[in-house]
């Protein structure tokens, strides 16, 4: 097998290289190219428009919008993920039967396809909703959850945050196993609290799978668009406006296909490099820790 | 904080972590509950009182469009369009992740630079172009159209990759000498031995594909391909007056995958250990 062997190398990458080819290559091209025109998708008629559809981009109040929303859906999302899913992990780690048991429970959210658990939220949180006639009966309010800015953004972020936290666990509770009782043992001998060996023991040497799964929660929170689509279309006022949804309604809604790749071209731009910076944010923060 | 504390009675810990599962699990069993709960109770309640069938027997007449049982064949859609996807995704993984660990090939750090490459690049880039590519070849509402751009995965060929990097060579070179072909060598020694990480890879897989919506969403025009995320997706609107069958509808939906993935559930968590070693 060590001898070399091109033409059998060929033949079992050839689905891959075919596949690239017709599928990421072509349209990557194809899009750099729509980007410089107006067409919309039916016209035969296209027109290069050079810089146009990036400068129309630039100006949009709802690519700004998208620009910002997806930074304030990072900063909620991935912090209720990272707890939730650490909590379960503690929660189940700290059980000395039927751990596998309560894992798959904790995971069938993760199965829950975003347009069922969207159905589900808007008839729970409607007007007349359980949620909301408990709080009229109760406190004498009405929350609007899904039509004012804040709470939209709490209420998607907290439903993906729901969805990943399961899959999230396993991955934080094969950290929390591979570190071993007796370090535990001797920090309590030392008289450490248990805030301060969860932080200074727990948290670094479980840094690894941390690692995992903020970069799958980065990875997530710039991709949002089923949950946003299905419950707000980006609103209100693009308060949930991603930049999935605004490339969706510029295609295939307003049918300006030059101008959706335009934003789809900046919009890998903009995610490209953030995750990159954050990547080595997290990375610099396990550094601290003696990680490399 | 964690595994100390052992002289504190266990029980509390079990009913804590049941508490916060049964939480967790709690949208299940509301979506289940409504799906039965009498129309007039749908969404009013934390656990409705009167329950029926009406639901159910809307969901499986042809109520509201022209099409014959359109929900039983939107289920049907998305059987299908998810069991070929995710075939050809298995089978194109495994074939070129044996290549990128054992093969020795001109061009294979190339291939596999690029792939990883790949795998960082946004895909949202890809979404319009690709699009166009399948209405102009005619693939525009049909099931290759949905089938063939998903065909690929690359997340899978990298976990293939470096699953079958951990199977010693001096295996596949005494089954060379032996006379094996490399195929055979492929699928009677190495896929049988990668029989946890395979459910994982297939049960990721098949739950994506099956909730996928942007894709479908876009290549779907009418209810011959229409999948059953899409449609109970499109009927969210116009039909927001008949929740109770959209419940039920979305039961349908989640049902599969729970079943399959506790049928397969042992395997996942062996899988599952290995992949986050």
């Amino acid at each position: 097998m060590n001898k070399r062997n091109d033409k059998l190398g060929f033949a079992f990458t050839a689905p891959y290289i075919i596949f690239t080819t017709i599928f990421f290559l072509l349209p990557l091209l194809w899009s750099i190219w729509l980007a410089f025109t107006n067409w919309n998708l039916i016209s035969p008629d296209i027109q290069n428009v050079g810089l146009g559809n990036f400068i129309d981009a630039l100006k949009s109040p709802a690519i700004h919008a998208a620009f910002f929303v997806t930074y304030k859906f990072l900063l909620v999302f991935v912090p209720l993920a990272v707890v939730l899913s650490m909590i379960i992990a503690v929660l189940v780690h700290g059980l000395p039967k039927f751990k596998g048991l309560y894992l798959v429970a904790f995971f069938l959210p993760y199965l829950s396809s975003g347009v069922v658990t969207s159905l589900i939220v808007k008839g729970f949180l409607s007007y007349n909703g359980p949620l909301n006639t408990w709080l009229r009966n109760r406190f004498d309010v009405n929350i609007d959850w899904l039509g004012s800015p804040n709470t939209a953004l709490f209420v998607v972020s907290f439903m993906i945050a729901w969805k990943m936290s399961g899959y999230y666990a396993l991955i934080l509770i094969s950290g929390l196993e591979s570190i071993n009782d007796e370090i535990y043992e001797a920090a309590m001998m030392d008289g450490a609290s248990n805030r301060t060996i969860f932080w200074k023991i727990t948290v670094p040497m479980m840094y690894p799978s941390l690692y995992t799964v903020l970069i799958l929660a980065v990875g997530v929170s710039f991709g949002i668009f089923t949950e946003v689509y299905q419950l707000t279309g980006g609103g209100p006022n693009y308060a949930t406006n991603t930049w999935q949804m605004e490339i969706y309604n510029q295609a295939f809604v307003n049918l300006k296909s030059g101008y959706a790749s335009a934003i789809a071209i900046l919009a890998s731009i903009v995610t490209f490099m953030s995750i990159s910076v954050i990547r080595k944010l997290i990375e610099k923060w396990g550094h601290h820790y003696g990680w490399n | 904080m964690v595994g100390i504390k052992k002289n504190k009675p266990r029980t509390w810990r079990y009913v804590l972590t049941t508490c916060v599962m049964l939480l967790m699990i709690y949208p299940f069993i509301y979506l289940v509950l409504n799906s039965f709960a009498a129309w007039d109770q749908v969404d009013k309640k934390l656990i409705p009182t009167h329950y029926t069938l009406r639901s159910w027997q809307w969901l499986f007449s042809n109520n509201a469009t022209a099409a014959p049982a359109p929900w039983l064949h939107a289920f049907f859609n998305t059987f299908v369009v998810t069991t070929l996807s995710v075939a050809l995704m298995m089978l194109f993984a495994i074939i070129v992740a044996f290549a990128l660990s054992k093969l020795n090939f001109r061009g294979k750090k190339f291939t596999n630079n690029f792939l990883l490459f790949q795998m960082f690049f946004p895909g949202i880039i890809l979404l319009v172009p690709q699009f166009l590519l399948v209405t102009k070849v005619g693939l525009i509402d049909s099931y290759a159209g949905l089938i063939l751009p998903t065909a690929v995965s690359l997340w899978a060929i990298f976990m293939y990759t470096n699953f079958f990097k951990s199977i010693p060579d001096t295996l596949i070179e005494s089954a060379t000498l032996d006379g094996a072909t490399p195929l055979q060598i492929l699928f009677k020694i190495i896929v049988p031995m990668s029989k946890s990480i395979t459910t994982v890879i297939f049960l990721f897989l098949y739950t994506e594909r099956w909730t996928t919506l942007l894709w479908d969403m876009i290549v779907s025009k009418s209810d011959g391909t229409v999948t059953l995320n899409v449609l109970i997706s499109q009927m969210f609107g116009p039909y927001g007056t008949y929740p109770g069958p959209m419940y039920a509808a979305s039961v349908l939906l989640t049902l599969p995958l729970i079943v399959l993935f506790l049928l397969f559930s042992k395997n996942f968590q062996q899988g599952m250990q290995y992949t986050l070693k």
